[in-house]
């Protein structure tokens, strides 16, 4: 594995200076919250920030997105053309937690059967650029508890380290190095860096302190879909998925069609399980009734049906559902609670 | 390139058959406008497709003809939200897309060398009617042993493909009893609810399975009756509905328990449906 030292100061320029042939998405400042967005000429890249108020996920599974134009022609509407051919892409500064939510959502839209074709072609032309937590930024992060660390390369192909003067970036994949090649010719790191990044990420794994059981509640969620204690945890929910919109990992979506006069494009934007409108059928029927049923779908989905399938919790301990929930739903709180009963 | 699982195959719409008095049933005939698309539509019973209309949207319905049909793929279709009212409003010639074919099928497998019992009720007799035509063509029907049919609608007017059971009535390799709650005038035929006539008929539970398809309330009163005739949960078979959007199992809507409707069912076993949450 490459590794590399960026001097602190000149990173910002470099970043600008990928974006000016590349398209690049970056956190940058929007009055007191920071945002992913695609860098534009006169927008600063943070690298040093807590974490973007969304999650990246974005630019591979846009909000709402075309999947196909149509027209509308003598005998019917045919289709027209398949938005694709996205542009090669650098996603910079992105946390731990956030870049680990790519590894599980490539479960589910890099199904060996169904390929997303939309998200795969985003994700495979994108280079993920991380910055590890040398300090956790909020007291609601969790991700030691749900297999991430602070300084973890899951996800990334380049994962940068704030070494004080320099940044020491590590290249994780092909993509990474090819990545660091383009901003020209970086001094390597030397062993004494390495071993000093090796003490900062155990202390920093150390300073979070928040801890929520994962895998150990699963043999009680098998068997408890019935509890009692599923009958108060969603009291207060207001469905209005924030949680979910706001969550790395969530990817429920729906498809709806738009169309004026002989034009028209079919569209998927994102959905939630939140909403009772979510499995509502034409008969009138719906699976999932109410808030209750609503919320320990959403629990039970990250938790225990996930972990079914793909041997790994839905979860990456980013904290956001904590932060935004304007009722203080909490989920740590809940698998807490579990654990006890 | 790798096909797009989202993007439907053009089908021209060849013949609408009102299958109902009551005008809110339809079978829709389609052929396929491209002949690789024929191809890769290769189903078998039990499997559904998304039928798409740019503009409406896709709904989900099962496959009503049998993959033994050659040249054409048949939906029955009832009208019931802003697709199918569209599907309905439709003239014969018209352009349209189908996306599929999606999800598993009716055990053929397993069915293999036992003898197959099939309830209906009502409108829930498409995917019944594939297997059950797949089963009766020449070169299938050996593969599996006697075939049993139980199907009921609540009037005459309501069965779906008369012409057809009258044909299966006429044959000597099917057991066929079509029942209706309450016959009219020109009804000559059995009288009588599916779980009652089930309980009469009384299929024996030696080396066979049960399929049953039907409105909930014809399921919970017709499930006792194969108990009580000594069917296990695990040959008793049905295929379940809910609101889907992809077919694919990625929009999250059809999730039940750790399973996905789209992709894991539509058929499942009651011992399966037992490992499931009830939420469907």
């Amino acid at each position: 594995m490459e590794t590399r030292l960026i001097k602190k100061e000149l990173l910002p320029g470099l970043i600008k200076g990928l974006a000016e042939d590349t398209l690049v998405y970056a956190p940058v400042q929007e009055e007191d919250d920071v945002f992913f967005r695609v860098l534009e000429k006169d927008m600063e890249p943070l690298a040093e920030f807590g974490n973007a108020k969304n999650a990246p996920k974005n630019f591979f599974f846009p909000q709402a997105e075309t999947m196909m134009r149509f027209m509308k022609k003598e005998r019917g509407s045919e289709l027209e053309r398949v938005p694709g051919d996205f542009p090669e892409a650098v996603l910079f500064g992105v946390r731990p937690c956030d870049a680990r939510s790519f590894v599980l959502l490539d479960f589910v839209f890099d199904d060996p059967k169904y390929r997303d074709p939309y998200y795969m072609e985003r994700r495979e032309k994108t280079t993920i650029v991380s910055l590890a937590c040398v300090h956790p930024p909020y007291s609601t992060c969790f991700c030691t508890s749900m297999g991430g660390h602070p300084f973890s390369s899951d996800g990334a192909d380049v994962l940068l380290v704030d070494m004080g003067d320099d940044w020491l970036a590590e290249c994780i994949t092909d993509k990474g190095e090819k990545l660091l090649e383009k901003l020209g010719d970086l001094p390597k790191a030397d062993d004494e860096v390495l071993a000093r990044k090796e003490e900062m990420a155990k202390q920093a794994a150390a300073e979070i302190t928040t801890s929520v059981p994962g895998k150990e509640i699963k043999p009680w969620l098998d068997e408890n879909f019935d509890h009692p204690f599923w009958d108060s945890v969603h009291v207060g929910c207001l469905a209005c998925g924030t949680c979910t919109y706001l969550c790395p990992t969530c990817h429920c979506f729906d498809i709806t069609d738009e169309a004026k006069d002989s034009e028209g494009r079919r569209i998927r934007s994102w959905d939630s399980c939140m909403y009772w409108l979510f499995t509502r059928e034409t008969s009138g029927h719906n699976p999932r009734p109410s808030q209750k049923e609503r919320w320990r779908q959403r629990f039970m989905h990250k938790f225990k049906y996930f972990v079914d399938n793909y041997d790994a919790i839905a979860c990456v301990g980013c904290g956001r559902c904590v932060r935004y929930c304007p009722v203080n739903i909490d989920i740590r709180k809940i698998a807490q609670d579990i654990a006890k009963l | 390139m790798e096909k797009n699982p989202y993007v439907p195959m053009p089908v021209n719409v060849d013949k609408i058959i009102t299958e109902v008095t009551t005008k809110d049933i339809k079978t829709f005939r389609f052929s396929f406008v491209n002949k690789e698309d024929e191809e890769s539509f290769a189903y078998l019973p039990g499997q559904f497709a998304e039928l798409s209309l740019f503009g409406k949207g896709e709904s989900p319905i099962g496959i009503a003809s049998s993959p033994t049909d050659k040249g054409y793929v048949e939906f029955t279709v009832q009208k019931a939200g802003v697709v199918t009212s569209e599907l309905h409003s439709l003239e014969e010639g018209t352009l349209m897309g189908i996306r599929g074919p999606l999800g598993n099928t009716w055990p053929l497998d397993y069915l293999e060398g036992k003898n197959v019992v099939v309830v209906g009720g009502g409108f829930a007799f498409t995917t019944l009617r594939s297997l059950t035509n797949y089963m009766l063509y020449e070169e299938n029907r050996p593969r599996f042993g006697k075939i049993t049919v139980v199907y009921g609608a609540r009037e005459p007017g309501l069965l779906l493909y008369k012409d057809e059971l009258a044909l299966w009535e006429k044959r000597d390799d099917i057991d066929m009893h079509v029942t209706v709650d309450k016959g009219d005038a020109d009804w000559k035929g059995r009288e009588g609810f599916v779980p009652a006539v089930c309980k009469e008929v009384a299929p024996s539970s030696e080396n066979a399975v049960a399929l049953i398809c039907g409105p909930p309330i014809m399921i919970r009163f017709t499930l006792p009756e194969f108990f009580n005739l000594g069917f296990s949960k695990e040959n008793i078979y049905t295929s379940l509905e809910m609101r889907m959007k992809c077919g694919i199992g990625k929009c999250g809507r059809c999730n039940v328990g750790s399973k996905y409707v789209c992709k894991d069912g539509p058929v499942f076993s009651l011992a399966e449906l037992d490992e499931l949450t009830p939420e469907y």
